[in-house]
């Protein structure tokens, strides 16, 4: 029982490498600044996941801004403004 | 007229290959800044944003109808922000299903460590090649828990095949996410150039 365990929760760390090849495949299609990496599976591994977290933070960030700028095209001195009224017309 | 023109031309430039995700998207997203609207007026240029990216991000995670584990952490996170918001939002769906209700048990740390600790004792024989296998290993661990840090709900997510599927189901999420609020704010540029 315990045997199982330990192998259960050690196979849990560890990516194998087929899930990896996948996981490639699957990010280039999202990631097109992945280029082909000549090094060995595992280095390519954490060059893919650390292109993945760059590419989640850069989504992030734009979406922050995106909601900055909207909330500034809502917000216009002038309540009858174009802006406002487009942004308010297709939003509300 | 133009404001017709403007928003039929918005809404065929969302049809893309994920055009139902976006147009689901959109409602949703909608809906919620809909509840918002009466208060619009009277909240600053901050409370806005909060409320746009909030209805913003249920709007996202609501897609998923609690089918993954990103989904419903999001949810979650948006409930302790507004949860009058994230209700009315989400009615209709079964909240049991949104939320993550339990906390799954993170993998016990004790064999790992006695493990790691026998494999320490063998390593004095270890080859080059196998020195850099492992450091490679170390480095994808490292990389792994990045990404479990940003991800929402990450810490729920022990195993890695879990991780990496959730992953890239949050990215295309993201994307959609995205695609949609760019394209509001290019109409609303575009119809005020005129």
């Amino acid at each position: 029982m315990s045997n199982r365990r330990s192998r259960q929760s050690s196979s849990a760390l560890r990516i194998s490498d087929d899930q990896m090849i996948d996981l490639v495949s699957k990010l280039r299609v999202l990631l097109p600044e992945i280029r082909e990496r000549r090094r060995s599976d595992k280095v390519s591994a954490s060059k893919v996941l650390q292109e993945t977290c760059n590419y989640i933070r850069k989504l992030h960030r734009e979406v922050y801004n995106l909601s900055d700028r909207l909330s500034q095209l809502l917000d216009s001195v002038d309540e009858d403004s174009q802006e406002a009224a487009v942004i308010r017309s297709l939003l509300m | 007229m133009d404001h017709l023109l403007l928003l039929s031309l918005s809404l065929t430039s969302l049809m893309q290959p994920t055009s139902s995700m976006n147009e689901q998207f959109l409602k949703k997203w909608q809906m919620g800044l809909q509840i918002f609207r009466p208060s619009i007026d009277n909240t600053s240029v901050s409370e806005r944003k909060r409320a746009i990216k909030l209805s913003a991000d249920v709007a996202m995670a609501s897609l998923r109808k609690g089918t993954t584990c990103w989904s419903r952490a999001l949810i979650q996170k948006a409930a302790t922000q507004d949860n009058f918001l994230v209700r009315q939002m989400l009615s209709g769906i079964k909240e049991e299903t949104l939320i993550n209700k339990k906390l799954p048990k993170i993998v016990c740390h004790r064999k790992i460590v006695r493990r790691s600790k026998k494999i320490l004792m063998r390593r004095k024989s270890k080859s080059a090649m196998e020195e850099v296998a492992a450091k490679a290993k170390k480095l994808v661990k490292r990389k792994t828990q990045g990404l479990r840090n940003i991800v929402p709900g990450g810490e729920f997510m022990s195993n890695n095949v879990l991780l990496i599927q959730e992953t890239l189901d949050y990215i295309v999420s993201l994307q959609t996410q995205v695609n949609v609020m760019r394209s509001i704010v290019d109409a609303a540029d575009a119809g005020v150039e005129r």
